[in-house]
């Protein structure tokens, strides 16, 4: 076994590609996709508002706006430029505030301020509309409780009479609602099942790429696998370590559970691909198809983990294609380890979850067998043809 | 080998060429339904809660209904402790909770005023916003409710109470993507990425596989080489486009706001800089396997520097500078722009002109490239 370990690693070493996806290109890729999220919160988000109002009241509401640390409110004359700026992607929502907005409240009658929010961004949009509305509405809150004042109310009974219902909202288990916590780790996950497919893919083509199938046979098939799956798994799980130490202990994101359960969530992960490409590489023996194929199956790996989109909202062909992704099966161990701290026992029945994977042994065993006939008959012939 | 000869040629490599074949036409099919799939029902609905009631009043009932009947929120449940409701989450029952105190309606019916608690799982963003938007407006209504109750117990009649409590109306609607579907928001991005990437690679496994070999690509010039693959890969990327644009935005909801004309003339710099693009990108391989691979490990960062799943503004400017020698990013950003949101042709116009000026760079590139790997010796070797 250690020479075959020894005919793997010299291969890797031997092969600059594979070599930097599994030295550089991780943590350039890991790095890189953290960089472009690392400000995680939106804000200062540009707003423009337009002020047809121009009172006491209208400028208070504006400077509300500005308060909030999600929009930078940006003033325009009309509602023509202001809806150019919209289009253009420049603001993301547009306030206006009405003419006579003042004298419309103070004598009763009650007029609209509109909001207009980019939901082409739906992520952005959906976000400003709600900080927007929120600033507004104590911005407004603020002139009733002086009506009321006026009127003789105490000033405690005043704040309730104008609300009585209070909310308290907690965002439970992400609790600044930080993106880095919520999009990053999917994310790097994403990237990280990526690297372990080409990983993979590459050393089996490699194979064929050398044309060293039979070598390969004569050693044993499955004595090769298993010298595959010793210097990749160990490599790839370095990786994904690396990615947990990023966001759990470099940028010190909450986890409530342990590292331990994560990395064997991983090693299921990893065998669960090893399998797909597996099939996949001895059922169609040619690189470029293998990679192709492997790249069709795992690119579109990240909206299926239910992380950005529900996945009960999902139509049932999503959740059966979302089934065959080890990635999607590892992010809910993932979320349940950070999040609810979730032990051994519940890690157990997760790790049954991929029980169907393993139907694809004999299928790779079938499909292998196949394979090394038609080379050992393609040996055979050709000695012959020669004498 | 004259002109046409060559174009028919290359289009019989393409077509011939098994895993070029399979990713072009198959993957573009493949992607056309696999990216938009999860999204397909639009929209985050009945988002089940768990309600810890300590009132057990009429007014709690009341509150708890009405949160059962909001779109967004489906009530399953009913526990007596938070921790209760904390491990219905955990174990996936729920997506959210709402507490209402003890003693809530007394104290509201007292002038008092009360405060509920939402709390929604924030590993799913999406999730919970829908909970906390249904929850809020349910909680605005109970408000509602009982200041109704209260002024018209201080004898105002009813319609001046009702005025009193809407005092300014505060209308927030959504422009661009009216359903707020999540379909129309994905897919105008994604199939452009898609048309990019699959061309890139198909561009790249063709020169790949050719450069160390002899055929017919070695019988014309480094120039007709380029404008005759140019021509091919466009003509069969013209029919992919018309799919993608067409159809698929039709197919997925996808608002179009702008002319056929505009959008044929927008995306002809779009196709001609990315199949240049691909023709330079090959000469960097001799390999067939390693283009797919690269553009694959990219693919994700440049959805991402493309600015609508993440806001531009809050992209650190390296990314940015970087991201713009991309030909999907000026494509991706000016088309959400023209067809989406409706910008007029003079104020996407930079972005047109920054992807012709793509195309001329990636020609003198491609040149460059493509004549330095004809001048070397062919190599028997596959």
């Amino acid at each position: 076994m250690t020479s075959l370990i020894r005919r793997e690693l010299k291969a890797l070493w031997n092969d600059p590609w594979q070599f930097a996806l599994v030295t550089y290109i991780p943590i350039l890729g890991i790095i890189s996709l953290w960089w472009l999220f690392s400000a995680g919160m939106p804000r200062q988000l540009p707003v423009a508002i337009v002020d047809h109002d121009q009172s006491q009241l209208s400028r208070m509401l504006a400077r509300r706006i500005q308060a909030n640390p999600a929009a930078e409110p940006i003033g325009y004359q009309d509602i023509a430029s202001a809806k150019r700026a919209m289009t253009q992607g420049e603001v993301y929502a547009l306030v206006v505030l009405p003419y006579r907005l003042k004298r419309d409240l103070l004598t009763g009658h009650s007029p609209t301020i509109e909001i207009r929010y980019n939901s082409q961004f739906l992520l952005v949009g959906k976000l400003l509309s709600s900080q927007i509305q929120l600033s507004l509405a104590d911005g407004l809150l603020h002139v009733a409780s002086k009506k009321q004042l006026a009127l003789g109310v105490p000033k405690a009974q005043a704040e309730i009479n104008l609300r009585p219902v209070t909310s308290q909202t907690t965002a439970l288990y992400n609790s600044n609602s930080n993106y880095i916590g919520f999009l990053v780790p999917p994310v790097l996950l994403a990237l990280g099942q990526l690297l372990a497919m080409l990983v993979f893919a590459n050393s089996l083509n490699r194979e064929l790429r050398l044309n060293t199938m039979s070598e390969w046979f004569s050693l044993g098939t499955r004595r090769v696998l298993f010298a595959k799956m010793l210097v990749y798994t160990p490599l790839i799980l370095l990786q994904g370590r690396f990615i947990l130490a990023i966001l759990y202990q470099f940028l010190n994101l909450p986890l409530a559970g342990d590292f331990g359960l994560l990395l064997v969530a991983q090693v299921a992960m990893l065998l669960a691909v090893w399998l797909l490409v597996l099939v996949i590489f001895f059922l169609l023996q040619d690189c470029a198809r293998v990679i192709s194929f492997c790249t069709a199956l795992f690119a579109p790996a990240f909206p299926f983990m239910g992380i950005t989109f529900p996945t009960l909202d999902m139509p049932v062909l999503a959740q059966l294609w979302r089934k065959l992704m080890p990635s999607s099966h590892y992010i809910d161990t993932h979320v349940g380890v950070v999040s609810y701290g979730q032990g051994w026992d519940t890690l157990a029945d997760q790790l049954i979850n991929y029980w169907g994977f393993l139907f694809l042994i004999p299928v790779i065993i079938f499909l292998a067998t196949r394979v090394k006939r038609a080379h050992l008959a393609d040996q055979s012939l050709s000695p012959e043809g020669a004498k | 080998m004259t002109f046409w000869q060559f174009l028919l040629a290359d289009l019989r490599a393409i077509v011939m060429d098994k895993a070029i074949a399979i990713t072009l036409f198959g993957g573009v099919l493949f992607y056309s339904v696999l990216y938009p799939l999860p999204y397909l029902n639009q929209v985050p609905t009945e988002q089940m809660l768990v309600v810890i009631d300590h009132d057990g009043s009429s007014l709690s009932r009341r509150l708890i209904r009405h949160a059962d009947a909001s779109p967004k929120i489906t009530v399953t449940g009913q526990v007596s402790t938070i921790e209760t409701a904390q491990s219905w989450i955990e174990s996936g029952r729920a997506n959210g909770l709402l507490v209402i105190p003890h003693g809530f309606r007394k104290d509201l019916m007292l002038g008092r005023g009360s405060t509920l608690s939402y709390g929604g799982d924030a590993n799913y963003f999406l999730i919970y916003s829908a909970v906390v938007e249904g929850l809020v407006s349910v909680g605005l209504d109970a408000s509602k409710y009982v200041q109704l109750v209260g002024l018209l117990a201080h004898g105002e009649n009813a319609k001046a109470a009702e005025r009193s409590l809407n005092a300014v109306k505060l209308n927030s609607v959504p422009a661009f993507n009216p359903s707020l579907g999540y379909t129309p928001y994905v897919v105008p991005g994604v199939l452009l990425l898609v048309l990019h990437q699959t061309l890139l690679i198909g561009t790249g496994i063709l020169g790949a596989g050719q450069w160390r070999n002899q055929g017919y690509w070695r019988r014309v010039s480094p120039l007709m080489l380029i404008s005759g693959r140019i021509c091919v890969f466009f003509l069969i990327y013209t029919l992919f486009t018309s799919l993608y644009v067409g159809h698929c935005y039709y197919w997925y909801g996808v608002s179009v706001q702008a002319t056929l004309g505009q959008v044929a003339l927008f995306l002809l710099p779009f196709l001609l800089s990315t199949a240049v693009t691909g023709i330079a990108f090959s000469c960097l391989f001799t390999r067939r396997d390693l283009p797919t691979q690269v553009l694959l490990l990219i693919s994700m960062p440049i959805l991402f520097v493309s600015g609508f799943v993440w806001p531009l503004e809050l992209i650190p400017e390296p990314l940015i500078w970087i991201s713009t020698i991309i030909p999907a990013v000026p494509a991706i950003i000016g088309m959400l722009q023209l067809n989406q949101m409706g910008a007029s042709w003079v104020s996407i116009m930079p972005l047109w002109l920054h992807l012709w000026g793509l195309f001329a760079l990636f020609f003198m590139l491609a040149l460059y490239g493509v004549n330095w790997r004809l001048k070397r010796e062919p190599n028997c070797e596959s």
